[in-house]
């Protein structure tokens, strides 16, 4: 499988306190196209700051980045945006659907962001696409105070679908959701993967997490992969981390 | 055609979306804006009518800008010495006025003293000579059916250096040879009395050997509200003498030269005049246009000074709608740069939200102007003839659209700048 991402040595510290805190310390990560990633830990552990660096909304301090093999760690915001447009899908926890647009028009949302410009019919057959792969497309009129959240958590992600990213960052996508909704959007971020697109999830339950390709452990800033005993035994820490699942 | 750029395409179709979005809040901006730009727009409007009226009718009164114009001194012989030195020339040409009754004789006419027929200036008229001398020339005399007007008798076309403007007939032509019955070229106020009121075609002149049958030829427009007609001089001193019609002492007349502003004639006229002891002989350069225009130029300035600071205090208000707007949407903009779109591109978004509004609300006080003026034309027009078929002057409804958009980009200036940094981390805090 083609390498995508490659983080070799990655530091994030958060700095304007009394001390200086590291919240990422030396990290070292290699996802593959088609791979599926869960990222877990503890609240604070540096889950989300890494997915901010990963996602190009952050840079890191130190560390080199490589994105198919370009280094893109100290990437002016100009080109980190065009790259977040062409390469990166986010879903986050809160579905941030803008209440005044209909599905179909939030999903646009991603098409009509200044990088480049696509025609109507062109722009609504991709929403519709990506509404079809999340199974919605039915909904692409509602608004989203008339959708569940199940619902709307797919029309967020159908938005991180349509431009058909190469790597796919979900930010504890389920937390909002019940169980069994929660799998609903698992198994819609996992179809996306099965075209190619990588997904790095951040989450907590063990779940989800199991469901993922590998899972890499967050503590203190430093990365490590890990397999989880099945009905939440004692877990097992690999030693090696940034390799392909095994 | 110039296709527009995505970005544009993007900031403004996201715009639209937001001014959708928010249509009471888009409402209350345009509200806080709408009295600046209507202001504006009624500044430029008001200046480019009263410009129009004055300068148009300016020209016809006073003459051409560069004209020179000599008031003729109160010395025997001047009349005189005037004709002898113009008469047959292009570039001067004297205009000797007087004051004339058409209609019934011996009666007060209906017009006394030439005033406007729509216009009752009251009481008597009363002619003074030099001297002091006061005396009603009615006195006396029954109401009657006849028109006063002044009659300015002419040496050669005038129109050169007073464009009136033909309404209707034809004006005089001095190629022919002087008729007994003295042609007539009668003002619009002038032709609007003689359709009103039917007078017997009898003219009296103060100092003429007898009363004459005046033919009207044609109508133009002079600018002058009173009733005028214009003559050729020799067709008039068929009927009475030269040094008559320009009698210092009668009360009525009043003789000017107009001429180029380089002619031998302005100094051979000097100089006889000085040799009939006229002590002073001014020449005035025409300049009122330009002057008329500085003035207007200075009061629309100072209009517009003010309309300006009703535009800021708008402008305060959109900029204040803006920034509570930016405010509470933090995580859109967040998300909308975690999609890809460039700062640009939301610092675009929001200018362009303050800009369609300045648009809508130029729009709007450019719609209340013309309606306001159609309006004001249609139930006042009658009674205020400047106000009879006076046209809204496009140029306003230029200056509404700038000022709505500079309201909008200083309005959405500072959002646009707060939208642009918002930090994409919003989301992953959220």
């Amino acid at each position: 499988m083609t390498e995508l991402i490659r983080l070799t040595g990655i530091s994030k510290v958060l700095k304007g306190q009394k001390e200086p805190r590291t919240i990422l310390d030396g990290v070292d990560l290699t996802v593959r196209a088609g791979e599926s990633v869960a990222i877990v830990g503890r609240s604070g552990s540096g889950k989300s700051t890494l997915l901010s660096v990963l996602g190009l909304f952050d840079r890191p301090d130190s560390g080199t980045y490589l994105l198919e093999d370009r280094d893109i760690s100290r990437l002016p915001e100009r080109h980190a945006a065009q790259l977040r447009s062409s390469h990166f899908g986010f879903v986050f926890q809160r579905f941030f659907l803008l209440k005044h647009l209909t599905a179909a028009q939030n999903v646009a949302m991603a098409l009509i962001n200044g990088q480049g410009w696509q025609p109507r019919r062109e722009r609504k057959a991709r929403v519709m696409r990506a509404l079809e792969q999340v199974g919605i497309e039915h909904l692409a009129r509602n608004r989203p105070a008339k959708m569940s959240g199940g619902e709307q958590q797919r029309v967020a992600i159908a938005r991180a679908l349509v431009r058909e990213p190469r790597i796919l960052l979900a930010d504890e996508p389920t937390g909002a959701l019940d169980t069994e909704t929660g799998s609903i959007v698992i198994d819609a971020l996992q179809e996306a993967t099965t075209r190619g697109c990588a997904l790095i999830l951040v989450t907590h339950d063990r779940d989800h997490a199991a469901r993922m390709g590998r899972i890499l452990d967050l503590q203190a800033g430093v990365l490590s992969e890990r397999t989880l005993s099945p009905a939440g035994g004692p877990t097992m820490v690999l030693p090696q981390i940034g390799g392909p699942a095994a | 055609m110039m296709r527009l750029s995505g970005k544009l395409r993007s900031a403004m179709i996201i715009g639209g979306q937001g001014i959708r979005a928010r249509k009471l809040r888009t409402l209350l901006s345009m509200v806080s804006l709408f009295l600046g730009v209507l202001a504006v727009v009624v500044v430029q409007a008001g200046a480019g009518i009263a410009e129009r009226l004055q300068l148009a009718d300016l020209e016809l009164q006073v003459g051409k800008d560069g004209t020179k114009a000599l008031y003729l001194p109160s010395v025997t012989g001047a009349g005189q010495a005037v004709v002898d030195t113009v008469n047959g020339r292009t570039d001067a040409v004297g205009l000797l006025t007087t004051s004339a009754v058409i209609g019934e004789p011996q009666v007060r006419p209906i017009n006394e003293g030439g005033s406007p027929f729509d216009q009752n200036w009251g009481g008597s008229s009363q002619i003074c000579d030099n001297t002091g001398k006061c005396y009603d020339p009615n006195a006396g005399r029954p109401q009657g059916q006849a028109i006063e007007l002044r009659i300015t008798a002419l040496t050669g076309d005038v129109r050169d250096f007073r464009p009136y403007r033909p309404r209707s007939g034809q004006w005089l032509d001095f190629s022919t040879t002087p008729m007994l019955a003295p042609r007539l070229v009668l003002n619009e106020e002038a032709a609007k009395g003689f359709e009103r009121y039917h007078v017997p075609a009898e003219m009296r002149v103060n100092g003429a050997n007898a009363d004459m049958t005046p033919q009207f030829i044609g109508v133009v427009k002079d600018g002058d509200s009173q009733p005028h007609a214009y003559v050729r001089l020799d067709e008039l001193t068929n009927w009475m003498p030269l040094s008559r019609l320009t009698d210092p002492n009668s009360g009525y007349s009043e003789t000017q030269v107009v001429m180029a502003g380089s002619t031998p004639v302005e100094p051979v006229l000097i100089a006889k005049l000085k040799g009939l002891g006229a002590p002073d002989v001014a020449v005035e350069t025409i300049n009122s246009r330009k002057e008329m225009k500085e003035q207007l130029n200075l009061l629309r300035m100072i209009f517009l000074a003010m309309a300006g600071l009703v535009l800021v205090i708008g402008a305060a208000g959109v900029l204040n709608v803006g920034l509570a707007t930016v405010g509470e949407r933090v995580e859109e903009f967040a998300l909308r740069r975690a999609v890809g779109t460039p700062r640009l591109v939301l610092a675009g978004i929001v200018l362009a939200e303050t800009l369609l509004t300045g648009l809508f609300t130029a729009g709007a006080a450019i719609g209340v102007s013309v309606a306001a003026l159609k309006a004001a034309s249609i139930l006042l027009g009658p009674s205020e003839p400047f106000l009879q078929g006076v046209e809204f002057p496009w140029s306003a409804g230029v200056s509404g659209v700038i000022a709505g958009l500079v309201a909008g980009v200083l309005g959405g200036f500072i959002p646009a700048i707060r939208a642009a940094g918002i930090p994409i981390a919003t989301v992953m805090r959220a």
